[in-house]
């Protein structure tokens, strides 16, 4: 069958990415010129990103292929989070490759890949297009994940994040698989009318549960996490924390709202998980002294909060409430707004990392609001939004989160998520007070020397702390574009 | 009405001098201070005899008179206005306290003339007169209370002005301390009535109280429990039983203070508002009861410590407390003209003996010890003089101020209903202590042969500045009384017809034929005893000079006992202080706020760190455990979906 | 004047932006500019005064325009009787904090008086905001601000005061906010007026039984009285606050014992009580215990303190337990009195402060042991000291007086027992005031380098002046004060006793208990008390 034009149009940016991730391979060869390949790697995840909103005003919202793909607004929320998460970590990414002297063809190459594979979890409709976009992702995010192939950290962290990714996308598949044999069909929509009564599948779905549960690093999946998110290349983790979890949350999110059957009989297990989550990530993290891995820490908490919100989801449509949909608002600005912080955090850790990212310690940041105090200043930012302080975009993400759990009458976990919070808050602060309040100790060598922040990077801060502010004020735009009521299609 | 319209004239003067002489005192001569002080004082002196001036022309009914002047503190129903009152007893004590203050100005010129830090004593001193002139003046008790709690401040300024004395320090202290207890106690009893009358300006509240059903004796109605809460903040100011501790340390202050604050008006200011307070006092004769006991005790308590103390002024400051407890008698037993009679008289004599006891601690280059003094008398005739008078006055001595008030009080005492003999027997007692301790003084310190050595003390007589304030007080001591004198002694007590309107209702007890029947044998008895109190010091001191020491070891035990004011101070720093600082140091503060509450907060945040370090410990490195965890994890999630079905499993295997 | 309110509020932050925009080592005109900004933006603050009109209860100057669009959340601006002088305060204390700083800040200048400025908008912000969203949002936002202050201008164990500091507020205030949305969930809200409203109305929001409205009603206040009763600081959530103060640089203990202590018991007239009046009767009794705990256990702790600054800190204590009384006595009085002893705290604690400030600066030290017979050297700064701490003890005629005497008149007035214990307060606070006072400033010099002090320079004479007066003149003209607070105390009250007397819910034990006298012993007595207001 020839697929319709709006079709094509519908899959451009997935289109795009792809087609710039070859184009940089094929340019490899021809020029080792670092400044040219970022150009391209850059001009493609732009054209991309954009394309999304061309796609949805041209030929505007429907589904594509037959239902494999469902372009809407939540899927143009998604394209454009990735893809702009794709845009600053190629930005980001740029010095970094430089200084570790690494090859960045075909590191912009997987970027891209792995982009587009999460375009394609984000807007999937049927599972096994899911399946291959979750692939298509995982892959190139094992890769990335060791692209320093001489860092033994880098290695192992890839070496893990395969097999264990591996053994959760075996989950997730028998999932797929079990969901189909009970309603013959893989298309989310579809499934919409299936019993919810069959214990085959909430097994299926049990089982794709867990393996998207991993991808989001929720307690006790979230074991890779730290490792992986130490080991990995600072821009990786950057893009880590942010793209593939937001993703997976899309198609968490997605089953939701098509599949009732789904709903039903994942509260308790939200629940659960939310709890466990956010108490592994915060205590985890209290005890860090690595800002790298007490980052990773902090994204496993932050997963906590999201699924938070996603048990308020799964009880008001258990509980057939149609009321839902400021939780899934709350979920996507969440997102938003952590993938700004996470973003912005990272790409500073890269930046003061040094060569070989030997300057990961607190003590490294011990006076860094003297020497740096632009840098300090953003950092603090970004750790203010992530403890959830007033005026900035985190700020709101949390209320929304709050809001939405008060909504469902889960007080509970609204109270063990401020007790979370108060964790969160020492050792986020901890990290202000080393920057501001501690100078540097004479016996840890002499006084780290001040770190140049070249342009691109600059241009990611500025992006990302702007947008942290400017969303902790004016919210608005998001949330009506996040609140509409034909969020997911129909 | 010039000055009756503007009252507010009489206790500002004394204020601007203070803040004159507190501001720029430090940079000006003696002289020019002197004048300030001296000059505001006498100002408000001759502005208060105006005031009288007016006050005889007012007819009864404008009396008592009151202005209001701003309202001070308004909220709700309740109002505290800065207004000012005068009655026939506010007169009387205005006249006092501005007279008797301005002399003791005076003499201060003089006795003070080479201290350092002058002009902040004559501060400190006009200040106390604004304070003191609010509280006699005031037409509320919250503003009262503005002046009881000033005077108190001034008084620990004054008493602590040698602050590099650690003594005077501590004194100073103590004495604004145990005031606040006191006050404590007032406080609650404002409180208590604002809640049953509404309000707390004089003349409506007691308006209000009067035609109030009394209590019963033995009966703790409102107005009694007021009463005495007001009687609690007397006994602090006016130091009686038990709070009357800060007074005899009090005398660290120099000495024209101790004669004005501590003698004249500040400790009378007790006194002052119970007589002030007697329509409530005599609605509740329980509290009547307690006020009588209280002072008739203090007065005997006080008295016998006098004897044997070896400090002048230390004499003179039990003399105080004791004379004092006379004054509250005189309430208790409802014959408050006979108290303020006597506060006056008081004034006079007590003053004039301080002043004196200045004058010859000023001869004796300050020595204050009298086994240190003696043969003085005719080295300093007119110092001699005068204090002899206001001894003679104090003992009871007629035709002298105290004769006739301490008369009328035991007078008042012997007729009251409940215990009057018992009161009039201990008061009788009392005076004839008084008149032998103060015999003593006397004859220690103006007799007998010198035991001081000429060749480092070269006695001379005071400066006229010091000795025209004694001539005038010891005038006032001798004639002072006859205002009162009583019918027998052909006069008529102008005193108790003039405060008449005041305690009109109060005093219409003890029937006058019946006081005429007793007056004469009451005063021969006091008479006598004041004798008897005069010929054992005379022959203990100048006869038999020997004799004291040995009763003095021959009842050892009660005369150490009183040599250290029965133990009491050691008392209280034991039962009171010392705990209240245990508990406070090492109870509240080390055990609770350190380690409990504390301890806690620090607690569960190690603890949670502790948590967080074993989360990390989990996390081992391995990829394999990992694996197991993550099989773990699904174990749990598919648990849970199928909890429906497991339940009655798991619950089967329970069972 | 239109706008007046968000000129208050964001005249600061433009000061510190301006202030960024200096050299940072042009201390000179930093310190100049901050000052000006300061000054200015009190001057704005007197404004108020007029434009708030006196026996009138509600709010003046709104602003109110709609913020964020779904939830809706306003930016809504009001200020009232209460609000008026707090306002006031903050803006008249932080130009003194400024001249304070003056010399004894040397080191990252610049920061300091941009933090300070910060601090002061978040502090308004919250005197201001009629929109609980907002008030939260201000609330959070004056947090970093004051543990910069303490954690980068601080003494030796500053890190741990600040982190100290912070958690302690966020435990509060993150519990608060689950409150706010709860609120918001029910009435559909988040402005305080229309929370009011609908919560006096239809009580049934908060549950389908009486009984179940009674417990979301005392859950709800819980979760904002412990934001507020952290922050007062009420006995025994106080263990911040010593850690605080004592590590906090001078202006830092100032604005902080001058004002954000004010922003629980303010919290909890403007909150607690018109919102959840029964919750709030409900737990008076225990509240007051605690404020009683407070105001005794606070002033025997200061007693015994070796170090002169924890012994002023232990005092706020003692001091705001008064307040937390006369609040939850629900007497029109005694409310009067904790409004005022808030502003009247407010300027003595701060002078303390401010003195004790001025000794660290001459001796750097706050052990008592170092000091003594201090009033040689120091015979201006002395006075000052005497002057200021008979202030605080509630001397008449003085500012500290005043409250003290409403508050306890009030609550004597409705419960006589708890008047009773907490004046105990007044022996106590004399206690351990004089003789703290006695050993730093009576006696010979003990320590020899105390010889060579110099006596208040110039400058800090005129701070000190400027509070002398103040003080003064509140203790004098008291009336101007109560003269606007009063109508809006009643303006709470009455939303109390109206919501209870309108519900046909309320069950008997929320009136208020008979008045009886409780001295001691004499129990039996009880008399009829005239109404309540």
């Amino acid at each position: 069958m020839i697929p319709r034009p709006e079709d094509l149009i519908r899959v451009l940016p997935e289109t795009i990415w792809c087609v710039f991730g070859v184009l940089m391979m094929l340019l490899q060869p021809f020029t080792r010129n670092r400044h040219v390949l970022s150009f391209f790697a850059i001009l493609g995840t732009v054209l991309g990103t954009t394309a999304t909103l061309f796609a949805s005003s041209a030929v505007g919202m429907g589904s594509a292929f037959g239902g494999l793909i469902q372009m809407d607004a939540f899927a143009v929320f998604f394209h454009l989070l990735v893809g702009g998460v794709a845009i600053l970590v190629v930005l980001a990414a740029g010095p970094y490759l430089e200084r570790e002297g690494l090859e960045s063809a075909e590191f912009y190459a997987l970027v891209l890949f792995a982009t587009a594979g999460m375009g394609v979890l984000a807007s999937a409709q049927e599972l096994l297009t899911a399946f291959i976009g979750l692939e298509m992702s995982s892959i190139s995010s094992y890769v990335l994940a060791g692209y320093r192939r001489e860092s033994l950290k880098a290695s192992e962290s890839a070496m893990k994040y395969f097999l264990l990714g591996s053994f959760a996308t075996a989950f997730f598949l028998y999932g797929i698989a079990l969901v189909y044999g009970v309603t013959g069909t893989t298309n989310l929509a579809l499934m919409g009318a299936a019993d919810s009564s069959s214990n085959l599948l909430k097994l299926g779905f049990a089982l794709i549960l867990i393996g998207l549960g991993f991808k989001v690093a929720a307690a006790p999946f979230q074991v890779w996490t730290p490792d992986v998110y130490e080991g990995a290349p600072t821009p990786v983790t950057a893009l880590f924390s942010a793209g593939p979890k937001a993703a997976a949350f899309a198609l968490l999110l997605r089953i939701f709202a098509t599949v009732p059957a789904a709903t039903h009989f994942w509260f308790w297990a939200f629940w659960i998980l939310a709890a466990l989550t956010m108490f592994v990530g915060n205590l985890g993290a209290l005890v860090q002294t690595n800002v790298k891995r007490l980052l990773a820490y902090s994204s496993i908490a932050h997963a906590g909060y999201i699924l938070v919100a996603f048990a308020a989801v799964t009880y008001l449509a258990g509980n057939s409430d149609t009321g839902a949909a400021p939780a899934y608002a709350a979920v996507l600005f969440y997102l938003l707004s952590y993938a700004l912080v996470k973003l912005g955090a990272f790409t500073i850790v890269s930046q003061l990392g040094g060569a070989g990212e030997k300057h990961l310690s607190l003590d490294d940041y011990a006076g860094l609001g003297r020497r740096q105090p632009v840098v300090a200043a953003a950092l603090s930012l970004y750790l203010l939004s992530l403890l959830g302080l007033p005026v900035t975009a985190g700020f709101f993400g949390k209320f929304y989160v709050f809001k939405a759990a008060v909504n469902s009458h889960l007080i509970w976990l609204a109270v063990l998520m401020a007790v979370n919070s108060i964790i969160g808050a020492y050792y986020y602060f901890r990290l202000i007070v080393v920057m501001y309040m501690r100078e540097p100790s004479m016996e840890s060598g002499p006084a780290p020397a001040v770190v140049g922040f070249p342009l691109t990077v600059n241009v990611v801060l500025a992006v990302t702390a702007l947008g942290t502010v400017y969303f902790g004020l004016f919210p608005n735009q998001v949330l009506s574009f996040v609140l509409q009521s034909n969020l997911l299609g129909h | 009405m010039p000055i009756l319209d503007n009252l507010w004239i009489i206790p500002l003067l004394p204020l601007l001098g203070s803040a004159v002489n507190g501001l720029f005192g430090s940079k000006w001569p003696k002289k020019i201070v002197d004048g300030v002080a001296v000059g505001s004082t006498g100002l408000s002196f001759l502005c208060a005899l105006e005031a009288v001036r007016e006050f005889f022309q007012l007819s009864p009914e404008q009396i008592p008179w009151v202005k209001q002047y701003f309202s001070w503190i308004a909220a709700g129903n309740f109002r505290a206005g800065f207004d000012l009152q005068i009655d026939q007893l506010t007169v009387v004590m205005v006249l006092v306290v501005t007279g008797v203050g301005w002399l003791i100005h005076i003499y201060s010129m003089g006795y003070m003339a080479h201290e350092g830090g002058y002009y902040r004593f004559f501060s400190y001193l006009n200040l106390f007169m604004f304070f003191m002139l609010i509280l006699v003046l005031a037409a509320n008790y919250v503003l009262l209370f503005v002046g009881w709690e000033g005077v108190g401040l001034c008084s620990y300024l004054l008493i602590g002005f040698y602050f590099l004395k650690k003594s005077a320090a501590d004194a100073g202290k103590k004495a604004f301390i145990v005031n606040r207890i006191g006050d404590f106690g007032f406080m609650l009893g404002m409180f208590l009535l604002f809640r049953t009358f509404g309000t707390l300006d004089f003349l409506p509240l007691f308006a209000k109280a009067a035609p109030m059903q009394p209590d019963a004796m033995g009966q703790f109605g409102t107005l009694t429990v007021a009463s005495l809460l007001l009687f609690m903040g007397a006994t602090g100011k006016s130091a009686q039983l038990p709070l009357y501790v800060w007074l005899p340390d009090a005398m660290e202050g120099p000495t024209p203070v101790s004669a004005l604050i501590h003698a004249a008006t500040m400790v009378t200011a007790g006194v002052y508002v119970v007589a002030r307070s007697h329509v409530l006092f005599t609605h509740a004769p329980t509290a009547m009861l307690v006020v009588a006991i209280v002072g008739c005790a203090t007065a005997f308590f006080a008295a016998t410590i006098g004897l044997v103390q070896t400090d002048i002024k230390r004499v003179l400051a039990y003399s105080t407390v004791s004379q004092l407890g006379y004054m509250f008698l005189a309430c208790g037993v409802g014959a408050f003209s006979a108290g303020i009679f006597h506060l006056m008289t008081h004034a006079f004599f007590k003053a004039l003996l301080f002043l004196a006891a200045g004058s010859v601690i000023h001869a004796m280059g300050g020595e204050q010890d009298m086994r240190h003094m003696g043969g003085l008398s005719s080295k300093i005739r007119k110092t001699y003089a005068t204090m002899l008078a206001a001894t003679l006055a104090i003992a009871g001595f007629p035709p002298l101020a105290g004769f006739f008030s301490k008369d009328s009080i035991l007078l008042g005492a012997f007729q009251s209903e409940n215990g009057g003999h018992i009161l009039y027997a201990v008061g009788l007692l009392t005076a004839l202590l008084t008149s032998f301790y103060m015999f003593r003084v006397i004859f220690l310190t103006f007799h007998g042969k010198e035991r001081y050595d000429e060749h480092h003390v070269h006695v001379h007589e005071s400066p006229n500045s010091m000795l025209v304030p004694l001539m005038i007080l010891a005038l006032l001591s001798v004639v002072g009384g006859w205002l009162a004198a009583p019918g027998l002694w052909g006069g008529t007590d102008y005193f108790t017809r003039f405060l008449g309107p005041v305690f009109g209702s109060a005093e219409a007890a003890g029937g006058e034929s019946a006081a005429r029947a007793l007056e004469l044998p009451l005063a021969g008895v006091a008479f006598f005893t004041a004798l008897v109190g005069f010929s054992i010091a005379f022959w203990l001191y100048l006869k038999k000079p020997g004799k004291p020491e040995e009763l003095a070891k021959s009842f050892k035990g009660a005369y150490t006992t009183l040599l250290n004011k029965y133990y009491v101070d050691e008392l209280y720093a034991a039962v009171v202080v010392k705990p209240l600082l245990w508990i406070s140091r090492d109870v509240l503060w080390q055990a609770v706020d350190v380690k409990v509450i504390d301890g806690a907060v620090n607690g569960i945040a190690t603890g949670t760190t502790d948590i967080g370090d074993n989360v990390r410990h989990t996390q081992s490195g391995n990829t394999r455990s990992y694996a197991v965890w993550v099989v773990i994890g699904a174990i749990v999630i598919i648990t849970i979906i199928f909890w429906p079905y497991l339940k009655p499993a798991a619950v089967g295997m329970v069972r | 004047m239109p706008g007046l309110l968000s000129v208050l509020i964001f005249f600061p932050a433009l000061g510190g932006l301006a202030l960024l925009l200096l050299r940072g080592e042009d201390h000179v005109w930093i310190r100049r500019l901050a000052l000006t900004v300061s000054v200015v933006e009190f001057a704005f603050s007197l404004l108020l005064i007029p434009r708030v009109p006196a026996g009138v209860a509600g709010y003046s100057l709104v602003e109110n325009y709609r913020w964020i669009t779904d939830p809706p959340i306003h930016y809504h601006l009001g200020v009232d009787g209460i609000s008026l002088f707090l306002v006031i305060l903050t803006t008249f204390l932080t130009p003194i904090s400024v001249l304070a700083s003056w010399n004894s800040i040397e080191h990252r200048v610049k920061e300091f008086f941009v933090t300070l400025s910060m601090l002061e908008v978040g502090v308004v912000g919250v005197f201001l905001s009629l929109d609980l969203f907002l008030f939260f949002l201000f609330w959070e936002v004056m947090l970093i601000p004051m543990a910069f202050l303490i954690g980068i201008w601080g003494h030796e164990r500053r890190i741990y005061a600040a982190i100290k500091f912070v958690l302690y507020t966020m435990a509060g205030s993150i519990l608060m906010l689950v409150g706010i949305i709860w609120l918001y969930n029910v009435t559909g809200t988040f402005d305080l007026p229309a929370i009011q409203q609908a919560l006096q109305n239809r009580p049934e929001l908060l549950g389908s039984s009486v009984e179940l409205i009674r417990r979301n009603e005392l859950l709800l206040f819980l979760a904002f009285f412990f934001a507020f009763a952290i922050k007062v600081p009420l006995f025994p959530l106080h263990t911040w606050l010593p850690d605080a103060h004592v590590e906090a640089p001078t202006a830092g203990s100032v604005i902080l014992a001058g004002v954000l202590l004010k922003m629980g018991t303010y919290g909890m007239i403007r909150f607690c009580l018109p919102l959840f009046p029964h919750a709030s009767r409900d737990a008076a009794p225990y509240v007051a215990v605690f404020a009683i705990i407070g105001i005794i256990y606070g002033a025997l702790v200061s007693l015994v303190q070796p170090n002169l600054k924890k012994l002023v800190a232990y005092s706020s204590v003692s001091h705001l337990g008064f307040v937390v009384l006369g609040i939850f006595a629900f007497h029109n009085i005694s409310m009067q009195g904790a409004v005022y002893q808030m502003l009247a705290h407010g300027i003595s604690t701060g002078a303390l402060f401010l003195l004790v400030g001025m000794l660290y600066d001459r001796r750097h030290t706050f052990e008592i042991s170092q000091y003594g017979g201090l009033a040689t050297p120091l015979p201006r700064l002395a006075a000052f000291f005497l002057f200021i701490a008979l202030a605080s003890m509630g001397l008449p005629m003085l500012n500290g007086f005043v409250g003290e005497f409403l508050i306890l008149l009030g609550t004597f007035h409705v419960h006589a027992n708890w008047a009773s214990w907490a004046a105990l307060g007044v022996i106590l606070s004399a206690c351990y005031l004089l003789w703290a006072y006695q050993r730093v400033f009576f006696g010979e010099v003990t320590v020899e380098e105390n010889r060579t002090l110099t006596d208040v320079s110039p400058r800090e004479k005129w701070i000190l002046m400027t509070m002398a007066v103040v003080t003064l003149w509140m203790g004098l003209g008291s009336t101007f004060f109560t003269r606007r607070i009063a109508a809006s105390c009643q303006n709470v009250l009455d939303q109390m006793g109206s919501q209870q007397a309108q519900e046909a819910l309320a069950p008997a034990k929320s009136a208020p208990p008979k008045g009886t006298v409780v001295i001691g012993t004499l129990k039996e007595i009880s008399l009829e008390r005239p109404g309540t207001r």
